[in-house]
């Protein structure tokens, strides 16, 4: 495949950038990955420090390793994924992307780190004292009733595992992702395809799509 | 008339594309709302699916704050 094809011309900066990542001179292509490598560092660090509150205490002073790891990998996906980058925005924000979704997903996964995930049948019963948030405006007895068989019935055990933990418990796709040693994208198709039987089952249940 | 959040549970019933194919439209989606530009209709599925996944969510706002930061201080 030519790299490049059907894209919009560059501004200077982005092309400069991947002159320099793509061209035959060593030197300026180690620079360059140098270069990249400190911009998404800071940018890695940025997302930690908005995403402190999220952490527990002990987890905090891995924090920084967590963002040089997760930076050398952006780096690596951001080299072999060159060729596809068409310029669709600048370069430096095609970039960073890769960056914030490593360390997003390594926090999230850092702030979970002992915190089991299962199905948990507690939920249920913790709708009447510490409602999780998703839960509170669950005020139809009849409703919560129909989405408890709705689940029972037409998700199988993984779909269940995956609905209760993501939409109801509030546990973050990477996570599981990890846990069930699979991606996020495959998580959230089992989230989607758990999402759409169950409105399925409860429209056929006859509480209908709400009017918003 | 239903009393709970249908669509915060559940997600909304329109197209998703998912979050590999989402995440292909993130930068170029972040900074068309930078410019304060017009969200053309192409960009439909991919807030659906913003709005269906949190965690494609928190990193698309975690960008729009990294990019909006770099504009302060004038580096791209
Ligand atoms: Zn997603």
């Amino acid at each position: 495949m030519l790299p490049l094809m059907n894209t919009v011309t560059l501004d200077r900066e982005s092309a400069e950038w991947l002159g320099d990542l793509q061209g035959k001179d060593g030197g300026a292509r180690e620079q360059a990955i140098a270069r990249l490598h400190a911009l998404l560092l800071r940018v890695a660090r940025a997302v930690a420090s908005r995403r402190r509150q999220t952490l527990p205490d002990r987890a905090i002073e891995d924090v920084d390793d967590l963002c040089v790891q997760a930076v050398n990998d952006a780096v690596m996906a951001v080299l072999a994924k060159l060729d596809t980058y068409r310029g669709a925005a600048r370069f430096t924000t095609w970039a960073c992307k890769f960056a914030i979704v490593e360390t997003s997903s390594r926090l999230r996964r850092h702030a979970w780190r002992q915190r089991k995930v299962e199905v948990d049948d507690t939920i249920w019963d913790r709708l009447s004292d510490s409602t999780p948030p998703i839960l509170q405006r669950l005020e139809n007895d009849q409703l919560v009733v129909a989405l408890r068989r709705a689940i029972d019935n037409h998700l199988t055990e993984r779909q269940r595992l995956i609905f209760q933990s993501v939409a109801m418990d509030d546990v973050p796709i990477d996570v599981l992702a990890e846990r069930l040693e699979t991606s996020r994208g495959a998580i959230y198709k089992a989230l989607h395809d758990a999402r759409a039987k169950l409105r399925r089952a409860l429209i056929e249940a006859g509480h209908g799509e709400p009017v918003s | 008339m239903i009393e709970f959040d249908f669509e915060k549970l559940l997600g909304s019933s329109a197209p998703d594309p998912g979050c590999d194919d989402s995440g292909e439209l993130m930068d170029e989606y972040c900074e068309l709302v930078l410019r304060g530009d017009a969200v053309p209709d192409r960009y439909t599925a991919f807030l659906t699916h913003m709005t269906n996944c949190a965690a494609c969510r928190e990193d698309m706002e975690s960008l729009l704050a990294v990019l909006r930061q770099g504009e302060k201080t004038g580096r791209g």
